[in-house]
């Protein structure tokens, strides 16, 4: 495989088959198309290159920029060929709730705004939807554009139409599957591909999944937004059916444990809603029959997302030396100090001033002599045993005196014998009108 | 399709949901004084400002809660607000005289808002904290304390357009504050006016449901406090303003069926779900769904203090720790300004059916002896539906036969006088005599719109307290926040 551009290595993706044993259909074929294995990590990668490449010709000499308006993988995508092109890359989104693609997007050199939240006291003159806002801005007199506007991009679904469709019907030895089970985001893979098996076989059933509403899955719209998309059309589907970010997330363990796919939660939503569509029918039948689902995306840009919903499944066992394991006889037996007489022995010299508040507030304002050790770094380092020689007394102080507290209390019993808390914290010796510097 | 009811039913706590109980004393009430007529719970709006008090408390952090005046007219909830240890903060000259009638003093107050010299002249002579909007009024105010002789007058510096480093998140323009990035000059003109002006903190007021645009501003507060800190000030608060939202509804599932059910008749793929068609603010062009929905959030998973808490829980954008944990550690107090979240429960409006016609070839219309400048809901955007309480027997069960989708109207002499221009599902037709009570209307949705307009009587407002199981009333103006007794 040698080729001259990256975007060459875009699509001929592979079909992998399920186990039946995962699975558990008993006449029924279940393949993954692994769209997540295109070189910009979707399947997105396939109408990003076919909705620019015919306008790049002459783009960076007009000084054009490459918007779009989107939460993920189309503009990661887009930002990685604007770059190869020397083009500057805009997304404008009010979707982008998964902060690692917010982070990648930037190291790949894109502009992101976020559109504004919902008005709290209404204003009625404010009823344009972002894509009609977006538009709007987009056709402003002199503006330098290249607007990609995959909502309604007829070549957005296209990339689909001549490229993952015909891809899998090759791959099936020339028979489109039964059942076509996909996610609905902008609509452009799930009609591209339902358009190109039906011309092959119009008996070809599609079932499109969308969001639970008030629920999110990335990359997929709820039963109401996708009325939005220029590209949606209910006559494509022979059903549609919610799934939630739950179900997502069941389905993408399944993928990830099971079937050894480093599957996003999208592509788990589309193998539950798969399954799920197709046990019913599976009974009934007496013959083989395929589907086939599609995997968008990979996993790793979601622990965010899997921390925030299951964060069961990132647990981690509580450790030897942490402040959670401090008992309350301990804590009861840690020693504090009063302010007064806090400001006396730290005017001895003799303890050293430990300051566990963040770096900033730290900066702003301390205790004169005091180190900073801000509480995540510090709970690190107890956690390897005693940070400080036994021979020096330890004043520590946070804003209150009761983190500090819970410390003495644990470096206490791992040894320590001289290490107090300041009683109040950072906050009483301010009141009490002892000094704080700024260095 | 389903043409199953779509109620929006009211979430209602224990206090207003008893009174909806007491059919025979709401009814005496209305025949006594006329409908339309406001009723307030005072007791309702201490409990609630405790509820926010418990969510700084559970932060660790200290601060004030001053109830935004301007969400309601009624002296029963600012004087037992005044009873409280909650704070007020008055957007006109008349709302702090009207505070400081009711009991608060120049400790607790804060003057927010346009402000004329006369309303900036009684807010430095009673010691309330002004919340100034930019240089201009800081001059005007510097100038006033030196001319009358004033102490050193206090003052919060209302910030806006925080500029987020990373993503640009868009807020939209707001008319009010100096932009953060014009912080230095404003500085300059603070140590100008040492002497007669004193920065207890940095604020910012932001219209939007979302916690994104909060975060920015409320980091890039504690970043101007370390500005004012370097310059030798000494503030130790930061008010991160209202906006806390409530909850209308008692079912996220409603809502959602609702909104959806809006939708699919924009779309065409069901009947009308309002008057003429009006799809509020949804449209569609060549099959595809334009616009959005002018609609408050009705059904909200986190409202009042638990949005305050989500707020501070929440990582700050670039410093990295909680919101909550940077105040504390910066030493900083948190004010807050909840106005419609501290109303929540407070007060409901009462309307008598006047005549119900069934002869209008679609929904029937109910006429009502109020109109929708008396209950504010749906200018708005809120749809929450009324509560009827019926003058005779006890009301039905609202999935029983009865089921009736029907429309509001007023009683101005006007085409467009609904009260909402959707189809209200009720659990029966109501009869001529019937009250509908329109639940929650205490935070803005109450007087805040009533006009007199064609000379239609304005609502008059009752506070009520229950007693041992027996409701009592007296005039919202009698109202003070002691027993008769003295106690």
């Amino acid at each position: 495989m040698r080729y001259d551009s990256i975007t060459e290595a875009i699509g001929n993706t592979p079909l992998v088959r399920i186990d039946q044993d995962v699975h558990g259909l008993r006449n029924i074929d279940l393949y993954a198309k692994l769209e997540m294995l295109n070189p910009f990590g979707s399947l997105k990668d396939r109408p990003a290159w076919n909705m620019v490449r015919d306008r790049l010709a002459g783009a960076a000499a007009r000084g054009e920029t490459v918007v779009e308006l989107s939460s993920g993988n189309t503009a990661k995508a887009l930002a990685l060929i604007a770059g190869m092109h020397g083009l500057p890359f805009k997304s404008v989104t009010n979707r982008m709730r998964v902060p690692e693609i917010k982070d990648l997007l930037l190291l790949l050199g894109a502009r992101i705004e976020e559109l504004p939240g919902q008005s709290e006291c209404l204003d009625p003159t404010d009823t344009a939807d972002p894509l009609t806002l977006f538009h709007q801005q987009l056709s402003a007199p002199g503006s330098t554009h290249l607007h990609t506007d995959q909502y309604f991009n007829p070549l957005n679904a296209q990339a689909h139409a001549e490229g993952t469709g015909p891809e899998i019907i090759a791959d099936l030895d020339g028979r489109a599957p039964d059942w076509f089970i996909a996610c609905v985001g902008t609509a452009g893979s799930s009609t591209g591909i339902a358009r190109s098996l039906r011309a092959h076989d119009p008996a070809v059933r599609v079932v499109g999944l969308v969001g639970a509403k008030s629920d999110f899955i990335p990359g997929i719209r709820t039963a109401d937004e996708v009325q939005e998309v220029g590209l949606f059309d209910p006559a494509v589907y022979d059903a549609i059916e919610a799934v939630t970010s739950d179900e997502a997330l069941d389905g993408m363990l399944v993928l990830l444990r099971r079937c050894g796919m480093l599957s996003g939660p999208t592509g788990g939503a589309a193998y539950h809603g798969a399954v799920r569509h197709l046990r019913a029918l599976d009974a009934e039948l007496t013959e083989r029959r395929t589907a086939v689902f599609v995997v968008c995306d990979r996993t790793e840009g979601y622990l965010g997302y899997v921390r925030q919903r299951r964060p069961e499944l990132l647990g981690r066992p509580p450790v030897r030396n942490s402040a959670d394991t401090v008992t309350d006889a301990e804590l009861a037996a840690a020693r504090s100090v009063e302010v007064p007489e806090a400001r006396a022995w730290v005017e001895s010299g003799r303890p050293l001033v430990v300051d566990l508040r963040g770096p900033f507030a730290y900066g702003a304002l301390h205790i004169d002599g005091s180190v900073n050790i801000v509480d995540e770094l510090f709970a690190e380092l107890v956690r390897g045993g005693l940070p400080f020689s036994t021979s020096r007394p330890v004043l520590l102080a946070c804003p209150i005196g009761e983190q500090s507290l819970r410390y003495a209390a644990l470096l206490t019993r791992m040894g320590h014998p001289d290490v107090r808390s300041l009683a109040g914290g950072i906050v009483a010796w301010r009141d009490a009108g002892a000094p704080l510097v700024r260095d | 399709m389903s043409d199953a009811p779509l109620y929006l039913q009211p979430r209602l706590t224990a206090g207003p949901a008893s009174l909806l109980r007491a059919g025979p004393f709401l009814h005496g009430l209305v025949d006594g004084l006329g409908s339309p007529l406001a009723v307030v719970l005072p007791e309702e709006i201490g409990r609630n400002a405790a509820q926010f008090a418990a969510v700084l408390r559970r932060h660790r952090l200290g601060g004030r809660i001053y109830f935004a005046h301007k969400a309601t007219g009624s002296s029963a909830l600012v004087r037992h607000l005044a009873a409280t240890s909650a704070c007020l903060d008055a957007a006109s000259p008349e709302e702090l005289q009207h505070a400081l009638g009711a009991g608060f003093t120049g400790g607790r107050l804060m003057a927010t808002g346009p402000k004329d010299p006369a309303f900036l002249w009684l807010a430095a002579r009673t010691g309330t904290t002004v919340n100034a909007d930019g240089p201009g009024e800081l001059e005007q105010a510097a100038r006033l304390v030196r001319a009358h002789g004033l102490p050193r007058l206090e003052v919060v510096l209302r910030l806006s357009g925080f500029e987020a480093a990373g993503a640009r998140t868009l807020s939209r323009r707001s008319r009010f504050g100096t932009p953060a990035a014009a912080l230095g000059p404003l500085l300059d003109l603070l140590e100008k006016h040492r002497d007669a002006l004193e920065p207890v903190g940095v604020g910012y007021h932001l219209d939007t449901t979302s916690t994104d645009e909060k975060a920015t501003a409320l980091e890039g507060c504690i970043r101007a406090v370390d500005a004012l800190r370097s310059r030798g000030f000494r503030p130790r608060a930061i008010d991160v303003g209202g906006g806390y939202g409530v909850s209308y509804l008692a079912h996220a599932a409603q809502w959602e069926r609702y909104t959806t059910a809006l939708t699919e008749a924009a779309l065409g793929r069901r009947g009308p779900l309002a008057w003429g068609g009006y799809g509020y603010g949804l449209r569609v062009e060549n099959g595809t769904l334009k616009g959005s929905l002018a609609l408050y959030p009705a059904h909200r998973p986190a409202a009042g203090p638990a949005y305050l808490d989500e707020l501070l829980s929440r990582p700050a954008p670039t410093l990295g720790r909680p919101l909550g944990t940077l105040l504390l550690e910066s030493l900083c107090d948190v004010y807050a300004e909840p106005g419609r979240a501290l109303a929540d429960q407070c007060g409901l409006t009462l309307g008598r059916v006047l005549e119900v016609r069934t002869d209008t070839g679609g929904p029937p219309w109910v006429r009502l002896a109020l109109n929708a400048g008396d209950v504010g809901l749906e200018d708005h955007g809120v749809l929450v539906d009324p509560v009827l309480v019926p003058r005779r027997s006890e009301p039905p069960p609202p999935d029983g036969p009865g089921a009736v989708g029907v429309h509001l109207m007023g009683n101005l002499c006007l085409e467009a006088d609904l009260i909402t221009r959707r189809t209200v599902f009720l659990p029966r037709l109501p009869d001529p005599g019937d009250l509908l009570a329109f639940p929650n209307t205490a935070g803005y949705c109450m007087d805040f719109t009533a006009t007199r307009a064609q000379r239609q009587p304005t609502a008059r407002k009752v506070a009520v307290r229950e007693e041992e199981g027996v409701w009592r009333w007296c005039l919202d103006e009698q109202y003070w926040p002691v027993t008769e007794a003295g106690g």
